[in-house]
């Protein structure tokens, strides 16, 4: 068992944007100290997040605990390795985004209330990787439901409405059978603690397992877009795009995810799971999902809407690994969310900077994009290779990983998966590649005054950084104080292995 | 203290139960406001008339301490209780006479089903309207 | 000090003195009056935190009023279920302060007094019906908050208010008799008015009396309590009347219903073969309860109507909560009793500044007040979370444990009930909290209001965070109603 160290920083990485929003909220019109406390509540949370990196790697808990909430649930939170995996990703990702939404959103109106929810935002997904429990976990998912929920209506017309309450009903009602589950898990086991690798035995009732599996990743699997629960997040693209990034990789979703990965690894324990045999099913509905998603994908004709149920693809990867059960797909399942996380959001950030720069936000009306905007489409150019599972990018390790499981877990059927979704993923990106850079600018662009598009630094800047970041997972994966490390450690738990994968 | 069981047969008891039913009956189903009070005023009086004679014992004594008197006194509690029954009756039934005035002046009749119910909710006037309502 | 005997007694006789005191001495001076009101308040909740500091030191105690031997004479009791009597003067107090500027526009001017005087009338029979260990007493008590809450509800100048009134008038009389002829049959049976006493000599040898005894208490408090389906008076009276007095109504007055469903449990704890039946009709009529009052305040356009019924519908978990009769369902009900009532006190307060500051009670034309009165809007936002049970605010504990308890029981199903009303009422909540934030405004009134005056904002602020708090603090308030639960069903398990 690694040493726990009783540690302030979690419950401080929780408070800083805490109380960075609250300042939010209260300088009001202000977009000088709006500015400044946003970005201090993106900076304080990744020093943080960040110092307790070397730590954690060298197999220490950080844990703080206070208040009982229920007889044996205190709320608590706990750094292991996922979590603080999760955190790294979703903190680092913070800080660009809030640069980019500084850009983004200026001049619209409400801005206080949309950084304010932004710093929540952030707040809480920490909050949800460090969760010691599974009730302080669900406290901070559906405080996450809550302040994204204004990020969607902030543009308060029809469409943003319909979608704000799609998501509502959604969320909400997964929040529900979470909460089900979870009442149903206490009553089981009395506990819900996440740290161990596995609270439940077999000794337990089926029906009564069954019950708090389909209940549990019913629930995480609405945020998570797990396929026949996904239709929120098409429909939310209407936000802006910084609160798309948010949605699809910083941290909605990928709560979501982590959610699940929490059920299988230390709710249920991979033992337990692969005696009951309930993540079979999973793994094949993940496999089916991603398959019939990128189709969808292909089909699609607004940008954004097909970076939504590209994303919806993307989440299953991880789903599926997870539920192979096998060390190396787990490995695969924690790394990629970091690397779905990085490349969806420069694709975001993509869409977001040629919609602001150009005003196009369809499929058909790239051409010539990639000479006007040459840098963001290089980066965009970038994570769609990664997508695909070119090598040397973030999404191959992945892939790779991925399949090594599938195969160790005697599943190869997956990898043909793999395949025919890598050929999907070059099908619907390759064609909007093509046309940015090879079709000529349409004529009537030409003689536009404003012909190279002007896109604020600030929002370049994080493209780019990301974009770097891809390759960087990709091709040096395993350099030492990587995320990749942290993921290996993170698997080896779920799998109570001492010695290093592979 | 058996006394229920024998006295279920009693023909008080049957008298308060049955005084209770009709004051019951009239209360829920009359539309008549005052009726109703007087139905609600039937089941109390049944009620005290009830456990007055629960304090009753056959051939019992008043509970007076003088002398010539010897027991078994009947039970004086009872009395004690209706007496502080009677007082709550009596403001129920003011307040409620003086509630039905107020509904007279208001509706104009204390007939429940005559009662136009009026708007539950009274949105604001309409002058008080800022445009651009869309749904 | 804190021993000093007689603090029990005036729990109930202080405020009911200095609310027969109040007309005589402010006639015409509302505003005096409202201070002397508060003031008296205080000072019941400063007794009955006395009370509550002895009781945690020592365990529950009684007193014999007059002296006399507690079989003879009237004996008051203070336990765990009595020591509701903090909360009741804490509510009581901020409903008054709240009161201070609400009721120069809801009430004639004139009556202030008046309403000031049943306020504590109220409060003091809540308090008195607490403590009492006296079955008639326990009568009297009701008498005396019910009849105040009815010429309370009267008070409101609504039109519809006399109506509603006499409605709950009548039910709440009809109520009444039943627990009054109970208390007949219970006496004539025992021959003992002492809850204690009566208890021990009750058990099932005559099952025919004592469960006519056991269904008029009953279905008396039942329609005390509004559960399901004899709720009917609660949304039209709860919304009529003026919002403080909305606020005990709903936190106090309907929760009197459940303690005396309580102490219908214990006093019959003898006779358990009897309870079984009611019990299970309990279950069902909560759960119907708190389906079916969530629903109907889906559908609510008036927002004190919204909030009347999810006070139906947090009955209804309550009694499904007491209903399954296992420790951790019946301790859930009791500490959501408690909760429940600061949510739902927030929550009219709320309501009541947004209708003082702007006329407006329908919730579409509200739109757009959270940038015009935040302070007001973001209590009521909080209260809202809270009421659909997020955790970790205070409507949280006791569904969590209610849940448990249905597992408990063998009845999953019930789960899903509760996990399903929860989501309800989160969609009304956020229905509200829509159209507070994230609507223009659609009314002149929204566009120039203002926020409440302190008097108004400050109890609502204390209130909203009360949801917060209590919400951490459920593990202590568990430990607390644990004994109280124990001597509930006559099984001490």
């Amino acid at each position: 068992m690694s040493p726990e160290l009783v540690d302030l920083r979690p419950l401080l990485a929780v408070l800083a944007s805490l109380f960075c929003a609250g300042a939010v909220f209260a300088v009001r019109h202000s977009s000088r100290w709006r500015a400044f406390w946003s970005l201090a509540a993106a900076g304080i949370k990744f020093a943080l997040v960040w110092s307790m990196l070397p730590g954690s790697l060298a197999g220490k808990v950080y844990v703080y605990q206070f208040g009982e909430l229920l007889p044996g649930v205190a709320f608590g939170f706990r750094v292991d390795a996922l979590g603080l995996f999760f955190a790294l990703v979703s903190s680092t990702l913070w800080v660009l985004t809030t640069v980019y939404a500084l850009a983004y959103m200026r001049g619209s109106h409400s801005l206080h209330r949309f950084f304010g929810f932004f710093a929540l935002c952030i707040s809480t997904t920490v909050g949800i990787a460090f969760a010691e429990n599974l009730l302080t976990l669900f406290v901070f998912y559906e405080l996450l439901t809550v302040c994204t929920y204004p990020l969607i209506m902030h543009d308060e017309n029809l469409a943003a409405r319909r979608a704000g309450r799609k998501y509502l009903v959604y969320t909400l009602c997964g929040g529900g059978l979470i909460l089900a589950g979870m009442v149903v898990l206490y009553f089981t086991t009395g506990t819900l603690s996440l740290a161990e690798s596995g609270i439940l035995d077999a000794s337990a009732e089926r029906a009564g397992l069954l019950a708090i599996f389909l209940l549990l990743i019913a629930g995480f699997g609405v945020k998570a877009a797990l396929m026949p629960l996904h239709a929120w997040l098409p429909a939310a693209m209407v936000a802006p795009t910084p609160v798309s990034a948010l949605l699809h990789a910083v941290a909605v979703v990928k709560a979501g995810v982590f959610g699940i990965l929490r059920v299988i690894y230390n709710v249920f324990g991979i033992d337990l799971l692969r005696d009951l045999g309930y993540a079979d099913w999973l793994a094949m509905l993940a496999g089916s999902a991603i398959v019939i998603a990128s189709v969808n994908a292909l089909r699609q004709k607004k940008i954004k809407a097909r970076l939504a149920w590209s994303t919806i693809s993307q989440l299953s990867y991880i789903v599926l690994a997870a539920a192979l059960l096998v060390p190396l797909a787990a490995l695969a399942a924690i790394i990629h969310i970091a690397n779905q996380a990085f490349a969806k959001i420069t694709m975001f950030f993509v869409a977001g900077a040629i919609e602001r720069g150009t005003g196009k936000t369809r499929v058909d009306e790239l051409a010539g994009v990639g000479r006007r905007m040459p840098w963001t489409m290089a980066a965009f150019t970038i994570s769609s290779l990664s997508f695909m599972g070119v090598p040397l990018m973030a999404g191959f390790v992945t892939k790779w990983y991925l399949s090594m499981g599938a195969l160790q877990a005697g599943a190869g059927l997956y990898v043909g998966v793999m395949v025919v979704s890598g050929l999907l993923n070059a099908a619907y990106w390759l064609p909007m590649i093509y046309q940015a850079f090879f079709q000529p600018v349409p004529g009537d662009e030409k003689r536009d005054p404003q012909h190279r598009a002007r896109v604020s630094p600030m929002m370049i800047a994080p493209v780019l950084i990301c974009a770097a970041y891809v390759i960087l997972l990709g091709a040096g994966a395993s350099a030492p104080a990587m995320p990749f490390s942290l993921a290996e450690a993170a698997a080896r738990f779920a799998f109570e292995l001492e010695v290093p994968l592979e | 203290m058996n006394v229920l069981a024998t006295a279920l047969g009693h023909v008080d008891y049957l008298v308060a139960v049955a005084l209770f039913l009709i004051g019951a009956w009239i209360l829920v189903t009359s539309g008549n406001l005052v009726k109703k009070v007087i139905g609600l005023n039937v089941m109390e009086t049944s009620v005290f008339a009830f456990i007055v004679t629960t304090g009753m014992i056959d051939g019992g004594a008043p509970p007076l301490v003088v002398e010539g008197m010897e027991g078994p006194y009947a039970s004086p509690l009872p009395h004690a209780l209706v007496l502080t029954g009677i007082v709550v009756a009596v403001s129920i039934t003011s307040l409620a006479l003086v509630l039905i005035l107020r509904v007279k002046s208001q509706f104009g009749t204390i007939e429940l089903d005559e009662i136009v119910p009026t708007d539950e909710v009274r949105g604001a006037e309409d002058s008080d309207a800022i445009g651009g309502n869309d749904d | 000090m804190i021993d000093w005997p007689h603090w029990l007694p005036l729990l109930a006789v202080l405020p009911l003195v200095g609310g027969v005191l109040t007309p005589l001495l402010f006639y015409r001076l509302p505003t005096a009056a409202c201070f002397w009101a508060a003031s008296i308040a205080a000072l019941t909740l400063a007794v009955a935190v006395a009370l509550l500091v002895r009781l945690l030191g020592s365990g529950g105690f009684g007193y014999a009023v007059g002296g006399w031997l507690p079989q003879y004479g009237i004996e008051l009791r203070f336990d765990e279920i009595g020591a509701l009597a903090v909360a009741a003067g804490f509510i009581a107090l901020l409903s008054l302060v709240f009161s201070r500027h609400y009721v120069a526009r809801a009430v004639d001017p004139d009556r202030a007094p008046l309403y000031y005087a049943l306020v504590l009338i109220n409060l003091g029979g809540l308090n008195g019906f607490l403590v009492t260990g006296d079955l008639f007493n326990l009568f009297v008590f009701m008498e005396i908050f019910s009849v105040s809450a009815y010429a309370l509800v009267a008070m409101a100048r609504e039109p519809i208010a006399a109506l509603a009134a006499l409605k709950y008038l009548l039910l709440g009389a009809l109520s009444s008799l039943l627990v009054l002829f109970s208390v007949g049959v219970v006496f004539a049976m025992t021959g003992t008015l002492n809850i204690a006493d009566a208890a021990m000599r009750l058990d099932a040898s005559e099952p025919m009396p004592a469960a006519l005894a056991l269904a008029g208490l009953a279905a008396g408090f039942a329609v005390k309590a509004a559960l399901f389906p004899v709720h009917f008076w609660l949304p039209d009276a709860h919304a009529a009347a003026p919002a403080p007095v909305s606020a005990m109504l709903s936190a106090l007055v309907v929760k009197a219903g459940v303690v005396g469903m309580l102490r219908t449990l214990e006093l019959f704890g003898g006779a358990g073969e009897l309870l079984q039946p009611l019990l299970i009709l309990m279950v069902w009529l909560g759960a119907a309860g708190a389906l079916g009052g969530a629903l109907m305040a889906l559908v609510q356009r008036d927002i004190k109507r919204m909030l009347a019924y999810s006070t139906v519908a947090n009955i209804g978990y309550i009694f499904i909560g007491l209903g399954l009769a296992t420790a951790s369902a019946a301790a859930g009900a009791m500490v959501h009793v408690v909760n429940h009532a600061v949510i739902k006190s927030a929550l009219f307060l709320a309501a009541g500044a947004i209708i003082h500051r702007t006329g407006l009670r329908n919730i579409d034309d509200l739109r757009g007040l959270g940038q015009r009165m935040p302070v007001t809007c973001f209590a009521m936002a909080l209260a809202l979370v809270s009421l659909s049970g997020v955790p970790p605010t205070a409507g949280f504990i006791g569904k969590w444990q209610i849940a448990l308890g249905a597992l408990d029981a063998g009845k999953p199903l019930l789960v899903a009930v509760l996990v399903a009303a929860g989501v309800i009422v989160l969609a009304f909540g956020i229905r509200v909290i829509n159209a507070l934030y994230f609507r223009p405004p659609a009314r002149m009134s929204v566009a120039t209001a203002t926020d409440s005056p302190a008097s108004m904002w400050l109890p609502l602020v204390i209130l909203a965070f009360g949801c917060i708090g209590l919400g951490l603090a459920g593990q202590p308030m568990l430990q607390f109603v644990a004994p109280a639960v124990q001597g509930l069903y006559g099984i001490v398990p």
